[in-house]
């Protein structure tokens, strides 16, 4: 989940704090230091986040492109300079346009605002902005709602108190209002002071950029592991079952399935499953910790040494093309298979399904999967020539089972002529000839259009008259054996129009046995 | 998911009038070029009002339920002077054949019927009354939901088709589903296999004949009351009626159109029949596809959705968005990162065109789609596949990945290791494939067949050695039948003696002496004696069986064998004697392993290693340090050289000298620097016997004098 951080740059964020003690600080200060804060825990506990600064006053800037190099975020930090007025949603668009750029619409992200809580004054202020919502042409929407699934964190170097004796605190709920409720507002609780400035960057950390860690089981062995980015809660029906599921810590292996089976599956999210060592405090060493301290690279090489449950899975899933089936909750299930990147390097990757008791049609129902071996017989086949999956629904769909539709007129005259093309060559063509015969026969029994069956009749009566002098004796029996049945279906006569019975070919001297025999 | 499109009830005049033609006339009679002149043709035929609704409406349903084959249900009612309702909610009655069947049954109206006594309304009450049955789908929420099923919603949609007089006439129709859905309401409240309608939408669809002006206006929807809309439509009969069904199953269901264009025709995928008519088409061929509105929603939400799309061909009003066929160059099997699939259904499902692409698909093959970008760059964004039978058009994500250059597995915890059993647990995933059992399938215990698969996953673990280096058994090919019967649940009497049979080879191997696949990794030698090298293996073995003893009698029968198979040949009296009290002692460790729980496997094998290890390293190490459970493994080991042979007898009796430690080492120094004789390397106590091919001829067991007390 990519982030972008917006900073205020308005000229509002140098106003000072009274803080007691000799040093002046802005408001600008305290919120690069909760951001360095924010980019020091990413750099350590959070490395693969992609994140980006944007800076806004009246215009706005892309001061980092989405970079995992924090180095460079910090040093954007360090060289900040101040504008004008605050103008929010021209920035907000900037945002937008960001991140669909970079990711698309379907990728979420994570928006931090960082502001003062001055959202601007006139036009272009935020209480401006929110008053016109509603009266705006489609070329001049509101950025908010974000076309790709957002969460926005406000983060305010002010009060509550401060926000709440303007219209600030209305107005900032409803741009999250506005981004569907997805998203948080922080206040600073106390004096502003760096103290509570790292306390609500902290909250943030906490609730937006903590690591997912859980253990990897397949039976007795396991691994822990860092789950990146982390799965968030996901909400299936709104009206029906409105408390969202979250993926639980113990991610516990069902059984495996060649990747063919599995086929390409759509997925709600995908995750890099990292192994990570935890030593006897329960601290992590991290899979990315940046500190060179000898200790930590000794404890590392370490990991790097005692064998892991995830490489052995990585190795195995890799070399027989397999997923193994992961449980995520109750009814809730994904796969873990190895992901190559282009430049030959490749992962353990976690992909999550749907969740719900049949999230892949061709897998059935996931409690239904069980052992292949509690089979009677090796459903793969002794030579693993065969597959249990993809599992045949009930029913062919329409394109699967040759169905009748002439709701064109070519389709109607494709079907006579099908016929009169197989009359024409009785009685070689017997078994076809009957076969469309009564395909026909039935739609028009179905769809009450006996007109057709009539005029059909006619056709192959009029067939059976122009056959020529070296025609087989056995087609023109043909011929008028089906236009009298024909006939006798159109009269709607129960006894010879029954949806399921067929026409069968008259049984005549000449036809021995082969064409005689029932379609 | 119970929204109105949950269920959908069908209602279609089967009154007299409907019996009337549509004045659309079809030539059916299309003459040939071979047919002799002189022929008069056939008067064409005309479909009535009744046979164009009911292709229509059944068109509607084929693409619902090719779409929807589950969770959107269709129940179909036909009114004339009764009601004659075709099908129930039921799951299985949603396809189109039973439909059909009890269609024909009915047959086409009966223009001769009283039309004083035949009227829609009937059926307009049946579709209420039916709204308010329960579904299977409605009943199972309930019933999960329990104190809060409430939260299942109850709401419906009745799509009427039929020729009304005037609109005064429908007014009369709105009022009368208006009056019985407060009705049945009422009636619903009170039991327990009816829910009241919160939501309905009326569809009135007036037909007429091509050529005459219509008595009924057009009308957007409008709330009549807080549970029920209405809209009408008033259509000319054929293909008229059939594009505005097709719109409205879009609308209803949420459905988008795609066209695959650029569909070649080359001779590999054609799977037409060469025919007359189609002889002079051209090579690529479009076919439009219907789809949930979702697999469009990177172009919807992007604005590329005009840039992208073109208009459809058949009706100007609807929109298509346009993709193009990627020909397939291999038949791999990848796993693509998608993001959703939807099934599909061909717009036009029996023309040649689609019949072709659906084969094509059916046969197993995928076909990727390409979109048409204005700049150069070329972005595959979909993919069309089938699974047993149903084609779904697969989003695959076509933006940059959030996830691009992550660190190598290699760089992570244990990516160092080499010696993975990577082939193994290959091995050991095939054994544990799924497979899907039948709905009741529930073992004895009351398993579901998921439960049963966790549980042999932990059964199969109990005891798996990750690398090479860890397991001595795992590399025998000895001990395989041995090793895949023990997991197992139940053994039968023959398992049990076929895991007998294995130790008994074992013991043969040891008797041989037999050289085992001791883990020598990074060494050149051939690590611990062989007698030590038994020990170990034995130690693995009973570690392995132990594992799985509480599964039942006949694997405690397996270890049994086991123990007393292991007591060494009486010919070692003082050894067996040691063997005893490394026994006890290992007996002790065991039970200290037990209380670890499941782990104990681990620091057993762990210390196995570590015996072999130093063994290796620190040959002036005594037994009784060896054998300690607590003595730490050595961290950083120095790169093993060659450890030879040459173990000298005495390192069993006790601490060894200085002179033996300095000898040993000028040994292996020494030896590094020639190629062993073959005589000393098969040496006893650096005893080799000689001209033991005449023992052999002599008849006498050479191995028996090969393994020489020591």
């Amino acid at each position: 989940m990519p982030t972008v951080v917006l900073l205020d740059s308005s000229l509002s964020m140098t106003r000072p704090v009274s803080v007691e003690g000799s040093e002046e600080f802005q408001r600008k200060n305290l919120a690069v230091h909760g951001m360095t804060m924010l980019f020091e825990h990413m750099a350590t506990n959070y490395r693969l986040e992609f994140t980006s600064l944007v800076a806004f006053s009246s215009l706005w800037e892309l001061l980092v492109p989405f970079s995992r190099d924090y180095n460079t975020l910090q040093e954007a930090l360090n060289n900040l300079e101040d504008y004008d007025k605050t103008c929010l949603e021209a920035a907000l668009q900037g945002v937008s346009n960001v991140v669909q750029q970079e990711w698309g619409t379907s990728c979420p992200c994570q928006v931090v605002l960082v502001t003062d809580g001055a959202l601007g004054i006139g036009r272009g202020s935020l209480r401006h902005s929110l008053q016109t919502v509603k009266q705006r042409v489609d070329d001049k929407k509101f950025p908010l709602p974000f076309p790709f699934p957002s969460k926005l964190y406000v983060m305010c170097i002010a009060n509550a108190e401060e926000l709440q004796a303007t219209d600030s605190m209305d107005n900032l709920e409803q741009l999250i209002n506005l981004n569907g409720g997805e998203g948080q507002i922080y206040t600073m609780e106390g004096p502003l002071c760096l103290k509570s400035v790292q306390s609500m960057f902290g909250k943030l950390i906490d609730q937006a950029y903590s690591p997912f860690h859980a253990v990897l089981r397949c039976g007795n062995l396991t691994s822990d592991v860092q789950v990146f980015p982390r799965p968030e809660p996901v909400t299936i029906d709104e009206e029906v079952d409105p408390i969202p599921k979250t993926v639980q810590t113990d991610l516990e292996i069902v059984g495996f399935i060649e990747i063919g089976d599995i086929s390409s599956p759509p997925v709600l999210s995908r995750h890099l499953v990292l192994p990570i060592a935890v030593s006897k405090e329960g601290d992590e060493i991290g899979t990315g910790a940046t500190d060179d301290t000898e200790e930590e690279t000794s404890t590392n090489q370490m990991a790097g040494k005692s064998p892991n449950f995830c490489v052995l899975l990585h190795g195995s899933l890799k070399v027989e093309g397999m997923v193994a089936l992961v449980q995520l909750g109750p009814d809730w299930f994904g796969m873990l298979y190895s992901q190559a990147d282009s430049k030959k390097k490749s992962n353990l990757m976690m992909s999550l399904f749907d969740p719900g008791s049949e999230p892949l049609p061709w897998l059935g129902r996931m409690s239904q999967l069980g052992p292949a071996s509690d089979a009677a017989e090796n459903p793969y086949g002794e030579d693993d020539s065969k597959s249990p999956f993809p599992i045949q629904p009930k029913h062919k769909r329409s394109y699967a089972q040759n169905v009748t539709v002439w709701i064109k007129a070519s389709g109607l005259q494709t079907d006579v002529q099908k016929i009169l093309r197989n009359a024409k060559k009785l009685p070689e063509k017997t078994q076809t000839f009957y076969k469309e015969l009564n395909r026909l026969r039935k739609a028009a029994l179905a769809f009450g259009f006996w007109e057709l069956l009539k005029s059909v009749a006619e056709l192959l009566e009029r067939e059976c008259t122009l056959l020529p002098d070296s025609a087989h004796p056995d087609a023109a029996f043909q011929l008028s054996h089906a236009a009298q049945q024909l006939k006798l279906a159109s009269s709607g006569d129960s006894k010879y129009a029954a949806f399921e019975q067929n026409i069968t070919p008259m049984l005549t001297d000449f036809s021995g046995g082969g064409g005689a025999d029932r379609i | 998911m119970f929204s109105v499109s949950h269920k959908t009830a069908f209602v279609v005049d089967h009154c007299p009038y409907m019996a009337e033609s549509c004045r659309q006339l079809i030539e059916c009679d299309m003459l040939t070029k071979s047919r002799s002149q002189g022929v008069i043709p056939l008067a064409p035929v005309s479909k009535s009002l009744w046979t164009c609704a009911i292709e229509c409406s059944m068109e509607y349903c084929r693409i619902l339920f090719d779409v929807y084959p589950t969770w959107k249900l269709v129940n179909y009612i036909v009114s004339d002077s009764e009601v004659h309702i075709l099908n129930s909610w039921k799951q299985e009655d949603q396809n189109t054949h039973e439909l059909m069947a009890a269609l024909a049954a009915v047959g086409p109206p009966n223009p001769r019927q009283d039309p004083e006594c035949c009227s829609v309304l009937h059926g307009l009450v049946a579709a209420v009354e039916s709204l308010c049955k329960i579904t299977e789908y409605q009943h199972e929420s309930r019933t999960t939901l329990m104190d809060t099923a409430d939260r299942v919603a109850n709401r419906g949609r009745i799509i009427c088709l039929t020729n009304a007089k005037s609109d005064t006439h429908v007014r009369m129709l709105e009022d009368c589903v208006l009056e019985t859905i407060q009705e049945q309401n009422k009636r619903a409240a009170g039991s327990d296999r009816l829910m009241p309608i919160q939501q309905c939408e009326l569809v009135l669809v007036h037909i007429y004949p091509q050529g005459e002006e219509t008595l009924v206006s057009d009308r957007q929807k409008k709330e009549l009351s807080s549970m029920l809309s209405s809209e009408v439509h008033s259509v000319r009969a054929g293909r008229y009626l059939a594009s505005k069904l097709n719109v409205l199953v879009q609308q209803h269901f949420d459905l988008a159109s795609t066209t695959i264009t650029n569909i070649p025709m080359k001779p590999t995928l054609n799977v037409f029949e060469q025919e007359e008519q189609h002889a002079n088409t051209s090579a690529n061929y479009d076919v439009e596809l219907l789809h949930h509105r979702d697999a469009h929603m990177e172009f919807i939400k992007s604005g590329d959705l005009h840039m992208a799309g073109s208009t459809s061909r058949d009706s100007g009003l609807k929109e298509t968005v346009t993709l193009k066929w990627c020909t397939p160059r291999t038949n791999s099997v990848e796993l693509h990162y998608c993001t959703g699939a939807y099934r599909i259904s061909p717009v036009d499902v029996n023309s040649r065109p689609s019949s072709c692409l659906t084969n094509f698909l059916l046969n197993g093959r995928s076909v990727l789609l390409e979109q048409p970008r204005k700049s150069g760059s070329k972005v595959i964004s979909h993919m069309l596949s089938s699974h047993g039978g149903e084609i779904f058009l697969h989003v695959l994500n076509s933006t940059r990945s959030t996830l691009e250059d992550p660190p190598s597995i290699s760089e992570g915890c244990g990516g160092r290791v080499t010696d993975y059993r990577i082939t193994d647990f290959g091995e050991f995933m095939r054994e544990n494939r799924l497979t899907p059992f039948p709905d009741s399938m529930i073992d004895a215990a009351g398993r579901t067949p998921v439960e049963r698969a966790k549980s042999q996953l932990e059964r199969y673990t109990r005891y798996w050695p990750m690398i090479i280096s860890q397991t001595t058994i795992f590399n025998m090919q000895a001990v395989v039948p041995l090793a895949n019967l023990i997991v197992k649940d139940t053994l039968t009497d023959e398992d049990v003696l076929t895991c007998q049979k294995t130790v008994y080879n074992l013991v043969d191997m040891e008797r041989k002496s037999d050289p085992l696949p001791i883990s020598t990794v990074g060494s050149r030698g051939k690590g611990p004696k062989r007698d030590e090298q038994y020990r170990i293996m034995w130690n693995e073995l009973e570690t392995l069986v132990k594992a799985h003893v509480g599964t039942s009698e006949r694997h405690q029968r397996v270890l049994e064998c086991i123990s007393a198979c292991r007591s060494k040949p009486p010919e070692e009296e003082e050894r067996k004697k040691r063997g005893r009290k490394r026994e006890d002692k290992e007996d002790k460790t065991e039970k200290n392993g037990k209380d670890t729980e499941e782990k104990g496997w681990t620091t057993d094998s762990e210390r196995l290693k570590g015996v072999m290890e130093r063994e290796k390293d620190e040959q002036s190490e005594c037994e009784i340090i060896k054998d300690s459970p607590d003595s730490p493994e050595p961290l950083n080991k120095k790169p093993r050289l060659a450890t030879e042979e040459q173990q000298p007898p005495e390192k069993s009796k006790g601490p060894v000298s200085l002179l033996t430690l300095w000898t040993n080492r000028i040994t292996q120094a020494n030896s590094r620097k020639h190629q062993e004789f073959a005589g000393r390397l098969s040496s006893v106590n650096n005893k080799a016997e000689l001209y033991q091919h005449l023992k052999e001829e002599n008849g006498m067991d050479v191995h028996e004098n090969g393994k020489a007390t020591r």
